[in-house]
């Protein structure tokens, strides 16, 4: 009774749980962790390799025998006729997959040449690129022509 | 002590951020082709010059727009003055037509750099 005049806080023998520092510093944490998380998309690397023709002689590439190359035309998805495997004409994924996993179990060692059209969107033939690739062809590369 | 750790932290979060910030300056966002076979994109010890090609046709090195042409000499310089191999790595809006991606893909070859990945992000089925 004798310390009942004395504010709440210097009362003897009376501990208070200090409330304000703790939430600063459980703000703090949850901003940095935030600030530190990532929202961007993680990108990864395809490698490719590239057959141009009409460059010089320095740097063209000599394209083999039909009989030993797997030329995929890649057109636009839309039209009617979007893939052609040695101008073997596939119309659905479902086709073009089919065709390309007949000939990988003969020879995947063959060389696969995507032949893209100009109007071919990126997304499209890195698509077939992938397809590829994801059956087992060793070696897939895109044609490119020197204007 | 909490007055503090209370500025160190926010030192910390500030330097964290603009960091950050500094970093996704220097990588434009666009939708990027989805792979299943792809690499995780590494550090190597190579000449990295990232090629841009916008969705509207647009094709940039760094933050500068450039041409076919521009990018060969830029590319045959950065070849005779770098020891190590050059790689150019293209990240291209998947609705790039392949009409916009073919002459620098030939302008690479002109300047002997065959060492060309694409930049994809991971394909969800």
């Amino acid at each position: 009774m004798a310390n009942s005049w004395r504010d709440a806080r210097f009362r003897r023998g009376e501990t208070q749980l200090q409330m304000t520092p703790m939430i600063d510093v459980v703000f703090l944490l949850l901003i940095f962790f935030v600030c530190t998380a990532s929202f961007q998309a993680i990108e990864y690397v395809l490698p490719s390799e590239v057959v141009v023709s009409g460059v010089g002689d320095t740097t063209s590439v000599e394209l083999p025998p039909d009989l030993e190359q797997l030329v995929i035309d890649v057109a636009p998805r839309e039209s009617a006729i979007p893939w052609q495997v040695n101008d073997r004409p596939c119309r659905t994924p479902g086709e073009l997959r089919g065709v390309l996993e007949a000939l990988v179990s003969v020879a995947a060692d063959l060389p696969v040449i995507l032949d893209c059209q100009p109007a071919t969107p990126l997304g499209d033939a890195i698509d077939t690129y992938d397809l590829c690739r994801s059956l087992g062809f060793a070696r897939v590369q895109f044609a490119a022509e020197a204007k | 002590m909490t007055p503090m750790i209370d500025v160190v932290f926010l030192l910390i979060i500030f330097f964290l951020v603009s960091s950050h910030l500094a970093k996704q300056e220097t990588q434009l966002e666009m939708e990027l082709p989805t792979a299943s076979t792809h690499e995780p994109a590494r550090d190597d010890a190579v000449t990295r010059i990232v090629l841009n090609l916008l969705a509207d046709g647009r094709m940039l090195v760094g933050a500068s727009e450039t041409d076919p042409a521009t990018l060969e000499s830029r590319l045959k310089v950065a070849k005779q003055e770098s020891r190590e191999p050059v790689e150019v790595r293209v990240r291209a809006d998947r609705t790039v037509p392949f009409a916009l991606l073919e002459p620098a893909l030939v302008a690479c070859a002109k300047a002997g750099v065959w060492n060309v990945t694409f930049a994809t992000y991971e394909r969800r089925e």
